[in-house]
C-alpha cells in the first residue's frame, strides 16, 4: 500500500513537487520564526550557563540595567557563610560611540569593582579574552576599557587605541569574544567611571554577582541569601538598626552609641516599623535557570507574535495541500472506481490517500526542516553580531511531526470524498 | 439454494434500476427477470441503452437495484453489508472493462495484483500473477506500463487481473470493444481457456455477436427488459 501510494505521487511529479514546495516553505518559515525565540533562549543558556554563582537584583527588574540596590548590602552578603566573592556591578547604556548613536545593536557600559573581580574564580569575560588583558585592580580610577571583538570590528578599533564613548576617550587594553549577543555588547570599565557616566551615586549598584566557595552549591547559597533578606521590606533600602549595629562591629564606641541609634531610629520611624510581607524580600536572587525563565517571560509576547505569523503560513500550506489532494482525487475518480470494482473498501481507499498525504507531509516536513535549519545558519553567518537564530533538534522534530499531521489532516477531506463514492458513480463520472 | 434461489444460477428477479444523467432520470432496467447458468460463457446482447451494462454492474455488486433481487449462486446481494459486498467483489468477482481501466503508474504485473494490494503481496501471489500473464502471452511484458502495451495486451492484463483471484464470476463490459477483430478473437480465446481452467462463470456484455459459439448462453435485452425468445 505504501509503495503504491509513493508510486501514485511519483507518477504526478509536478503536482507532488508543488505540494511539497508549499509545505516546505511553511515548515521552513515555522522553523525560522521559532528559531528567533529559541535563539534568545539559547543565548541566555550559553551566556549564564557557565556562571557558578547567583545574581542579586532589585525585585522585578528584567535586567541589571534596570536594577538598583544599596552598595552597603554587599558587605552584609560577603559575611554569609559559603560566599567566596561579592562582585558589585553597575550597568549603563552607551549613547554615543565614536560620535554615532549606539542603538542597534545597543552598547552597554559594564562597571566592575576591579578589586572584587580579581578574586573571582570564574569571569565570563576574563575567560574569553582574545587580545590584550582583562582589567584588574591596577586599572581602578583609569579610563581603560575592555571591548568585544564585535565592537572593535564595528568601530575599526584595535588594541591600544582609544574608543570615544559619551564624550570620554577610553583606552582599549583588551578585547574579548564571547560569541553571545548578550555579552558581546559590553564595554567593561572601572565601576567608578560607569557610575560617573551613568550619574549613579557611590551608594548604589545595579546588582551583585555572588560567587560561592567550592564547598557551597548555588542552591544553598540562594537559600542563605533569601534568609538574609527575609523579613526586610522591599521598600527598605537600608539594614535594620540592629543589623547596622551588628555590621559596625563590637568596638566600645559602637556599644556606647547603639542605644542612641535605636532611639533615633524609633523616633524617625525607621525600617523596623515597616511591616514586612512574609513572601516579599527586597532582592531577587537569580541563578542560571532563573535567567532563562525571566527571558522566557520577557519573550512571551514575541512567542505569541511568532505563533500568529506561523499559523498564517501553516494555514496557507494546509489549504495548498487540501487543494492538491482534492485536485488529485478529482483527477483520479475513475481510478478509485477501478480499485473499488476490484474489491477495495472505502476504508482502504481512505488509507491510500491518507498515505499519500502523509508522505507529502513527511517530505515537506523533512525538506522544510532542512531548509529552515540551513536558513538559520546562513542568517547567523550573515549577521553574527545582530541576531542569533537557533533551530534546536526539538524544534526540528516538532516541525517534522507537525508537518506529518498537517499532511494527514489536509488529505482527510479529499480522502473521505473518494472513499464514500460508489464505484459505479466513480467510473461513470470518470 | 438460498431463499428460493438456485446455487447453480445467477437469479435476477424483477429488477428495476434507474439513474440520473444530464437529461434527467434514465430507467435502465424495468422489472427484469432472468437466470444465467453457472460455468458457461454467457453473452448479454442488445442495442445501446438497453440496460446491458447496468445489469452487469448489478450482478457484480458494483451497483444496487432500486427494487428487485439478485442472487449469485444462491447468495442474495441485497442481504450483504457494505463490507461483505466489498469482500464479495474482492474474492468472487472479476471485472473486465471496455477501456481496460488499468492503473497507468503500475507495471503489468502490479496491475494484476491490484485487488490484493491492501492486504500485502506475498511472493506466491506475485508468482501466480506472473504465471497468469505468461498464460495470456505477456510473460515478456511483466514490467511494462499500460502505455507501453497495445490495446490487446492491456486487455489481456485486465483479464489476468480479473482471474488472479480465481473468481466465481467474471464480468466483461464490451471487453473487445476497442480492439481489432484479431485481438478480439484472441481475448475470447484466452477467456474461454481460463474459464475452462478455473471453472469460472463468464458473463460478457457485447454488441458483437461474432464471438458467440454454440453452447454459449445468450441473453438479449431491449428497453430494460428481456427480449422475447431468449435462451
Amino acid at each position: 500500500m505504501f509503495s503504491f501510494a509513493l508510486k501514485n505521487l511519483l507518477s504526478r511529479p509536478l503536482r507532488t513537487a508543488l505540494a511539497l514546495c508549499g509545505l516546505t516553505v511553511a515548515i521552513a518559515g515555522m522553523v525560522g520564526l521559532f528559531s528567533v525565540a529559541e535563539g534568545i533562549q539559547d543565548t541566555v543558556r550559553t551566556t549564564f550557563g557557565k556562571m557558578p554563582g547567583v545574581t542579586l537584583l532589585q525585585p522585578g527588574a528584567p535586567l541589571p540595567l534596570f536594577s538598583r540596590l544599596p552598595t552597603a548590602w554587599g558587605e552584609e552578603i560577603a559575611k554569609l557563610p559559603g560566599v567566596h566573592v561579592v562582585h558589585s556591578e553597575v550597568w549603563s547604556r552607551a549613547h554615543l560611540v565614536e560620535g554615532k548613536p549606539a542603538i542597534s545593536p545597543p552598547r552597554f557600559l559594564f562597571g566592575s569593582d576591579l578589586v572584587q573581580a580579581d578574586q573571582l574564580r570564574y569571569s565570563v569575560y576574563r575567560e574569553k579574552m582574545v587580545q590584550g588583558r582583562s582589567l584588574n585592580s591596577n586599572d581602578r580610577g583609569t579610563q581603560r576599557c575592555v571591548i568585544s571583538q564585535a565592537i572593535a570590528d564595528e568601530y575599526g578599533r584595535v588594541l591600544g587605541e582609544n574608543l570615544r564613548v559619551d564624550g570620554h576617550d577610553l583606552e582599549i587594553v583588551g578585547i574579548y569574544k564571547c560569541d553571545s549577543l548578550f555579552l558581546d555588547v559590553s564595554i567593561i570599565l572601572d565601576i567608578a567611571l560607569v557610575r560617573k557616566l551613568g550619574h549613579l551615586g557611590e551608594d548604589t549598584v545595579c546588582n551583585f554577582y555572588v560567587e560561592p566557595d567550592l564547598d557551597t552549591s548555588s542552591e544553598v547559597l540562594t537559600t542563605r541569601l533569601k534568609d538574609l533578606f527575609a523579613g526586610r521590606s522591599p521598600g527598605a533600602w537600608q539594614p535594620t538598626i540592629e543589623q547596622a549595629i551588628d555590621l559596625a562591629g563590637d568596638s566600645p564606641m559602637v556599644k556606647q552609641l547603639a542605644p542612641l541609634a535605636r532611639m533615633a531610629a524609633a523616633a524617625a520611624g525607621g525600617n523596623e516599623e515597616v511591616s514586612p510581607v512574609a513572601d516579599e524580600i527586597p532582592v531577587e536572587v537569580r541563578g542560571n535557570e532563573d535567567w532563562s525563565q525571566q527571558v522566557h517571560q520577557l519573550s512571551a509576547d514575541l512567542d505569541l507574535f511568532l505563533a500568529i505569523m506561523t499559523s498564517i503560513g501553516v494555514t496557507i500550506a494546509f489549504m495548498g495541500i487540501v487543494n492538491t489532494m482534492l485536485m488529485s482525487v478529482s483527477e483520479r475518480i475513475i481510478e478509485f472506481g477501478i480499485l473499488k470494482a476490484n474489491g477495495w473498501s472505502g476504508a482502504e481507499v481512505l488509507r491510500l490517500i491518507g498515505f499519500e498525504s502523509a508522505i507529502l507531509g513527511f517530505g515537506g516536513g523533512v525538506l522544510g526542516s532542512i531548509v529552515g535549519w540551513i536558513a538559520t545558519h546562513a542568517i547567523n553567518a550573515q549577521f553574527p553580531t545582530r541576531i542569533h537564530l537557533y533551530a534546536s533538534p526539538k524544534l526540528l522534530v516538532v516541525s517534522l511531526l507537525f508537518s506529518c499531521v498537517l499532511g494527514i489532516l489536509a488529505g482527510l477531506y479529499p480522502a473521505l470524498r473518494a472513499a464514500r463514492m460508489a464505484p459505479m458513480e466513480a467510473i461513470r463520472r470518470g | 439454494m438460498v431463499d428460493g434461489s438456485d446455487s447453480n444460477t445467477i437469479d435476477v428477479t424483477n429488477v428495476v434500476k434507474s439513474y440520473r444523467s444530464g437529461l434527467g432520470e434514465v430507467r435502465a432496467l424495468r422489472g427484469l427477470t432472468c437466470q444465467i447458468p453457472r460455468g458457461k460463457l454467457s453473452f448479454i446482447v442488445g442495442p445501446s441503452g438497453s440496460g446491458k451494462s447496468s445489469l452487469l454492474y448489478l450482478l457484480g455488486g458494483l451497483d444496487q437495484p432500486d427494487s428487485g433481487e439478485i442472487a449469485v449462486f444462491g447468495r442474495r446481494l441485497s442481504s450483504l453489508s457494505k463490507r461483505e459486498r466489498d469482500e464479495f467483489r474482492r474474492r468472487q468477482v472479476g471485472f473486465i472493462f471496455q477501456n481496460f481501466n488499468l492503473l497507468g503508474n503500475l507495471s503489468a504485473v502490479d496491475n494484476v495484483l491490484v485487488p490484493f494490494l491492501p492486504q500485502g503481496i506475498s511472493a506466491k501471489l506475485r508468482q501466480e500473477a506472473v504465471d497468469l500473464l505468461t498464460q495470456v502471452g505477456l510473460g515478456n511484458r511483466l514490467d511494462h506500463r499500460p502505455n507501453q502495451l497495445s490495446g490487446g495486451e492491456q486487455q489481456r492484463v485486465a483479464i489476468a487481473r480479473a482471474l488472479l483471484k480465481r473468481p466465481l464470476l467474471v464480468l466483461g463490459d464490451e471487453p473487445t470493444g476497442e480492439l481489432d477483430s484479431n485481438s478480439g478473437a484472441e481475448i475470447y480465446r484466452h477467456l474461454r481457456e481460463l474459464r475452462d481452467a478455473q471453472g469460472s462463470t463468464v458473463v460478457v456484455v457485447t454488441h458483437d455477436r461474432s464471438h458467440i459459439q454454440p453452447g454459449d448462453f445468450v441473453l438479449t435485452i431491449r428497453d430494460g427488459g428481456l427480449e422475447v425468445g431468449n435462451g
